[in-house]
């Protein structure tokens, strides 16, 4: 590997790119020019478009219509080698680097090392190599160093590394500031902007405006697949911005909102709880009969808060008080016994056995409830099976049988088969985290019944969304969740899209 | 990658027939559909073990016509399959929480070691002897799932130190003397004594295997067992209690072990240092063979028995046979790759 000769300035340009999942439609045409030595702001709200675009230029997925062109020539993505070989680096949301080597062997990772003799990797050669690509990140990083002694801005920077090295011309960042100080912001600011005057171009996810008025030329909006709006950054601002990304024309509530009943007395309450990294003094109350939102954007703790309340992570500190009693809970079991329930955000991770058949699934909760004799731990199927019919016409699953697998049901149906499984315990608070991700229409409908039903029989929902727009129709009292802190809220007729959005993304 | 992008589950959704066809729900078409089309496929994932154990015992019996199907044949692979059955079954209890126990060939060994240091250097009765043993076992179960469940060590190096471990236990015990003499008669009667003609030894085997069944198969804790082996996450945001029922997996697993290592001594009247060692890797074979049959991909009893036996009339057919050693290894190796690779093609071609 030698030092790379700068490459002529590049321009990469998307055209009518249309990705089509079965059910969405993730890309509806959208078109972005990407010019070298820029820095680009591409925003939109979750569900936007945005991380299938950059999956597109990542070769990752194919598009089903339209183009690329890299200055001017059409090009083709097959995999992410494609990608790769035309100078297209990417910084992921998520670390994507190889913890257990080190920082010069991530650099130089799929670049090939020096070698000697063809096999043995010249590690010297590769330290002293990659230190220098490092220095030109002015980052102060031990080649050396393995990846798991270092921050998570700094391997962020070792990505960016290995893309020089790559001799990238195009970066392309995801919330590459998510869980960064101030400090390593400015810094990794300073960096892009470097790289900006080496030519180099450059796409900045964020859902920061903040950052973006300070850090990008200009920035591109998407909007259900589209891109709607593109405006060099010193021309507009924060309120322009904020309209596009909602988009002007917010269709009237359909739904009408949950009515908190008069005199409702205070069921849950959270205190100062706390996670190092995730949840910073996070406190809030909830009332009997409320259908309470929490809105945030990723990364702002919600998830990590609701797991801390159920017991499913360790809080450090924190108290957690239901009914006026303080609970002591040290796991979900603790939780469950004491009155909450949790509908955990991944079903296929957290949320649902796969290869259990769909009763199996909703009885897990509720098993002692089904013992053929009082004291004796044998469950009577025939019993389970009685109600397992009940709730699967009641949330309407499809399933031919309740004794298939769930691994047979579409990932909406798996979801309410999730759902039932807590429907059927005796909780007085259900925390149902992203309920609706993944689910069509008319099902969505189905859930917001059924905790708008739930809340009107006493019981606290918790219903945590990234999409404003439901949290919007459904909720009474909508918290806001920012950097791990319970930042603000909105109650009744406050609660707004538009509201909503200032509040998550203003830094 | 943030999160706009539909989950994959959304992408299958439409990749299985499509299930949402009007109101009320029409029917789901594909479980049922995918099961009718691959039903012979699907037979063979089943019962393919099924069958092959059947044809093994036709070969033999025309092959040996006089000496292998006989009732005395049928009670001696039985009863030589008991001790290993026992061992079987309660490794179906950690492999269904997806759990590995390596020291249960060791735990044998302490077993029949312990239980000589007692009955023949120290002269406790066979009852205490039998009790103490137990709890070794116990103690050693609860020490693997310690250290597994609660402290969060891989079980497979846990348990392989842990069989290192429990193997000197047993050497200090014994001063690893072989010893043939000293044993009670009633002690050497548990395994050799017969009831209602067969061997005490097929007894107890079918004791533990009622247990372990009702266990698995109808228990409240079988189904969180199996919960915690489908998805450990879910099962535990479900308030199932992981940690502890994973533990009581090596229990189980630590305590049919020593069963099996009191009734080798019992019935052979000495002890040999170290003997569990050649019980380990068939344990595993006649367990995952087990799983390739009845509920193919998961461990289950019935498999589980199938699975022992199976191993059982193998090596005494092929013995009575009179094959050279050499192949005896190459068609017992051969019957057991084809066996789970005819109900794995059949699995991977329904599925």
């Amino acid at each position: 590997m030698t030092e790379e000769e700068l490459q002529g300035i590049r321009t990469v340009e998307v055209r009518g790119l249309r990705k089509v999942y079965p059910g969405v439609v993730a890309l509806d045409g959208a078109d972005v020019t990407i010019p070298g030595g820029s820095i680009l702001g591409l925003l939109g709200k979750n569900g936007a478009g945005k991380s299938t675009l950059i999956k597109v230029l990542a070769g990752v997925v194919p598009a089903d219509a339209g183009e690329i062109l890299v200055d001017g020539e059409a090009i083709t993505l097959h995999s992410p080698h494609d990608a790769a070989a035309q100078g297209f680096a990417f910084v992921h949301q998520e670390l994507a680097d190889v913890p257990n080597l080190t920082v010069a062997e991530n650099v130089g990772l799929g670049l090939g090392y020096p070698k000697h003799f063809g096999t043995l990797v010249k590690r010297r050669a590769l330290r002293t190599w990659a230190e220098k690509v490092l220095d030109r990140l002015e980052a102060d990083i031990d080649p050396g160093a393995s990846l798991t002694s270092l921050s998570v801005a700094q391997r962020r920077l070792v990505t960016i590394a290995r893309g020089l090295a790559a001799n990238a011309r195009l970066f392309i960042l995801d919330e590459p500031t998510a869980s960064l100080t101030d400090d390593e912001i400015a810094h990794l600011h300073k960096v892009l902007r470097s790289l900006r005057a080496d030519g180099v171009a450059i796409v900045y996810v964020s859902h920061r405006l903040d950052e973006i008025f300070s850090v990008t030329d200009r920035v591109t909006v998407m909007r259900d697949g589209n891109t709607v709006y593109s405006a060099a950054t010193a021309e507009i601002d924060k309120a322009t911005l904020i309209n596009e990304i909602t988009g002007s024309a917010i269709a009237p509530e359909s739904r009408r909102r949950h009515v908190l009943p008069d005199g409702a007395g205070e069921l849950l309450r959270v205190e100062g709880m706390t996670a190092p990294g995730t949840v910073d003094d996070a406190s809030f109350t909830l009332r009997e009969g409320e259908l309470l939102g929490i809105a945030g954007l990723v990364g702002a703790g919600r998830t990590e808060l609701m797991r801390l309340i159920f017991g499913a992570d360790t809080a450090a500190s924190g108290t957690v008080v239901l009914r006026g009693e303080e609970l002591k809970i040290n796991s979900p079991r603790d939780a469950m016994a004491a009155g909450l329930a949790l509908l955990p955000e991944d079903r296929k991770e957290q949320g649902a056995v796969l290869d259990f058949s769909v009763r199996k699934n909703i009885t897990l909760t509720t098993m002692p409830r089904f013992r053929v004799a009082r004291g004796v731990p044998i469950p009577n199927e025939r019993r389970e099976r009685a109600s397992t019919r009940e709730y699967v016409e009641r949330l309407k699953i499809k399933v031919a049988n309740p004794e298939h697998p769930m691994r047979f049901l579409s990932g909406g149906n798996q979801q309410k088969a999730v759902l039932a499984k807590w429907l059927g315990s005796d909780a007085d608070v259900f925390i149902f985290d992203e309920p609706t991700h993944g689910i069509d229409v008319e099902g969505k409908e189905e859930i917001y019944d059924l905790m708008t039903e739930l809340a009107a029989r006493g019981k606290g929902v918790i219903f945590i969304s990234s999409e404003f727009t439901e949290l919007v129709g459904a909720c009474n009292r909508v918290l806001v969740m920012r950097d791990g802190r319970v930042v603000s809220q909105l109650e009744g007729s406050a609660i707004t899209d538009a509201a909503l959005v200032g509040l998550c993304y203003s830094h | 990658m943030s999160d706009d992008v539909p989950s994959p589950a959304l992408v299958l959704d439409k990749q299985l027939p499509d299930t949402g066809d009007g109101p009320g729900g029409a029917p789901l078409a594909a479980g049922a559909a995918g099961r009718r089309s691959g039903s012979l496929t699907e037979l063979a994932s089943r019962y393919g073990l099924v069958g092959a154990f059947l044809l093994t015992l036709i070969v033999f019996s025309v092959a040996r016509p006089s000496t292998f199907p006989t009732g005395r044949n049928a009670e001696s692979i039985l009863t030589s399959a008991a001790p290993p059955l026992i061992l079987a079954l309660g490794l179906t209890v950690v492999l269904v929480m997806q759990d590995f126990d390596l020291s249960i060939g060791a735990m044998i060994g302490l077993g029949s070691g312990a239980a000589t240091d007692f009955m023949v250097t120290n002269g406790v009765s066979w009852f205490f002897a039998v009790l103490g043993v137990l709890a070794i076992a116990i103690a050693a179960g609860l020490v693997n799932g310690y250290m597994v469940a609660f402290l969060g060590g891989s079980s497979f190096i846990i348990t392989l130190a842990m069989g290192t471990v429990l193997t000197g236990v047993e050497f200090a015990m014994t001063s690893q003397n072989t010893i043939y003499s000293g044993f009670s008669t009633s002690f050497q009667d548990i395994a050799s004594k017969d009831f209602l003609g067969l061997s005490h030894q097929i007894w107890i085997a079918a004791i533990v295997a009622v247990i372990i069944w009702l266990l698995l198969d109808r228990s409240e804790i079988g189904r969180y067992m199996y919960a915690i082996g489908g998805n450990t996450e879910a099962a535990r945001l479900s308030g199932v209690r992981v940690r502890v029922l994973r533990m009581t997996g090596f229990v189980i697993v630590a305590v049919s072990a020593a069963i099996v290592g009191l009734l080798l001594t019992s019935q052979s009247g000495s002890y040999a240092p170290n003997i569990g060692t050649s019980y380990l890797l068939p344990a595993f074979a006649a367990v995952f063979l087990g799983a390739a049959v009845f509920r193919p991909g998961e461990f289950n009893v019935a498999g589980t028995i199938v699975g022992v036996i199976f191993l059982g009339v193998i090596q005494t057919g092929l013995t009575m046979l009179d094959l050279a050693t050499y192949m005896i290894n190459l068609v017992q190796g051969g019957i057991l790759v084809t066996a789970v690779l005819v109900s794995r093609l059949g699995q991977r071609r329904a599925g």
